[in-house]
């Protein structure tokens, strides 16, 4: 597993795309972050967890679209799985690298909470387990997208696919479904809604419930993908 | 050693292999002919359990290539058919990547042999084709396999590199199990000393090579002329 994580990880170290997508991503929320800051007069890291959702929503398609994609464009699939490598050792290589790759770019918002702490009080608790959070939440959307970009040759549809279903999982518990779903539909999509759970971590609190959801949804995604590897045509 | 028996392979409605079978040795080079969607690499696939097969049952060495895919994917080196290559990497790295993942450390030797020392550092991507026709090469030799399976390693070559690479070919023979598959009927003559002829899934000719000058395109001709007819 090793040797594929460090061609994976090489890929993106090695070729701009990988130091474009981070730097966007760091520069945009720290940007949107700081300029409410100034504009609502309130110093707290709040809602840069409560953005954090919306950029990884674009930010992870972008980095894991050509994961398999890519593989099955070039047919390089077909040298990977006539290797002595088994599929789940492939899945974890190519989770570990883009895992890597999304706490360089969680580790450049590191700034922020130095930042706001200038004007207020923050709880490291809360500082500590909020990236938690976005890092249990990110390997969420990495494990959907690695599935996603095994499903077609094509980088664009992978990352479109991955867009789709990580804003359709988003806005299953907004205020904008509130206001046209019956209760009982919002009470299974709260129970379902990834956002439902990150937002304990928001808090400070770390709920087991919520982590056994988000191992769920990671290990649903994990099988499919190993399962779709292993099935021969 | 490989034995195919009864293997059929269907895509949708067509039979792409139609029941099968051989048996192939130790030190065999078998030069594995027929025309365009004859089967050929249909048939490299299966050996190395890249599909499964419809119907029958293959072993290499007495071991099924589905279910127990890592421990016969360490005996076989694969270069498959428009030898894809990973471009954005060094020939150095691709190779140390496959080297490791099939845990030799002796792959240098892979290098002299392949004549690819002068390009170690360059990306695959700015090879020629002939050079990168070697680095899918190398990456099948590495492991020392006991079994090559080589699906038209000499396609789109010119005809001093074809020369070059089917002497390596013969150069690596002795001790290892050789498929080989091409449109080239001369390098059969020249390097095989079996041949097995598939047309339309089946096989029509699976023996000694013929002797003598233009004799396998005779072979050749007239097996799928009969087919045809």
């Amino acid at each position: 597993m090793k040797t594929l994580f460090k061609k994976e990880i090489n890929y993106y170290l090695n070729n701009p795309l990988g130091y474009i997508i981070v730097i966007l991503f760091a520069v945009f929320i720290n940007f949107w972050v700081v300029k409410d800051v100034f504009v609502s007069s309130v110093a707290s890291i709040k809602p840069f967890f409560n953005l954090l959702p919306w950029f990884l929503m674009i930010f992870i398609p972008a980095l894991s679209m050509r994961i398999f994609a890519e593989e099955k464009k070039v047919n390089t699939i077909e040298v990977l799985l006539t290797l002595p490598l088994n599929e789940v050792t492939i899945f974890l290589a190519k989770f570990l690298a883009l895992f890597i790759l999304v706490c360089l770019g969680l580790v450049l918002t590191f700034g922020l909470p130095l930042f706001l702490a200038f004007f207020s009080h923050l709880s490291l608790v809360e500082v500590i387990v909020g990236y938690l959070g976005a890092l249990i939440l990110s390997a969420v959307f990495i494990s959907l997208s690695i599935f996603l970009s095994n499903k077609t040759k094509n980088q664009v549809v992978a990352f479109l696919l991955a867009l789709i279903v990580n804003f359709i999982l988003l806005v299953l518990t907004t205020d904008f479904l509130a206001s046209i779903m019956p209760k009982i539909v919002l009470d299974l999509f709260n129970l379902y809604s990834p956002i439902n759970h990150y937002q304990n971590f928001i808090k400070g609190l770390v709920d087991l419930r919520s982590l056994f959801y988000f191992l769920s949804f990671f290990l649903v995604f994990f099988l499919l993908t190993v399962i779709d590897l292993k099935r021969r045509k | 050693m490989i034995i195919f028996s009864s293997v059929s392979k269907i895509f949708g409605q067509k039979k792409a292999v139609d029941k099968i079978s051989f048996k192939t040795k130790e030190g065999e080079i078998i030069g594995f002919v027929g025309p365009n969607g004859a089967g050929k690499t249909t048939t490299m696939r299966l050996i190395l359990g890249y599909l499964k097969p419809t119907a029958g049952e293959i072993l290499i060495d007495n071991l099924n290539p589905i279910e127990n895919r890592t421990a016969v994917l360490k005996k076989i080196g694969y270069l498959p058919e428009n030898n894809p290559l990973y471009p954005e990497m060094k020939v150095k790295e691709y190779l140390e990547f496959i080297a490791e993942v099939k845990k030799d450390s002796q792959w240098q030797n892979v290098v002299e042999n392949t004549g690819l020392a002068e390009v170690l550092n360059q990306k695959i991507e700015e090879l020629s084709r002939g050079f990168k026709q070697r680095v899918g090469l190398a990456a099948a030799l590495i492991g020392n396999p006991k079994i090559l399976v080589l699906d038209e390693p000499t396609s789109g070559l010119d005809p001093l590199e074809q020369e070059k690479i089917r002497d390596l070919i013969k150069k690596l023979a002795k001790k290892k199990t050789i498929i080989f598959s091409t449109h080239i009927l001369s390098e059969v003559e020249d390097v095989a000393n079996r041949l097995i002829i598939i047309h339309q899934g089946k096989i029509v000719y699976d023996g000694k090579k013929p002797k003598g000058k233009g004799k396998v395109e005779k072979l050749f001709k007239l097996k799928i002329k009969n087919e045809t007819a």
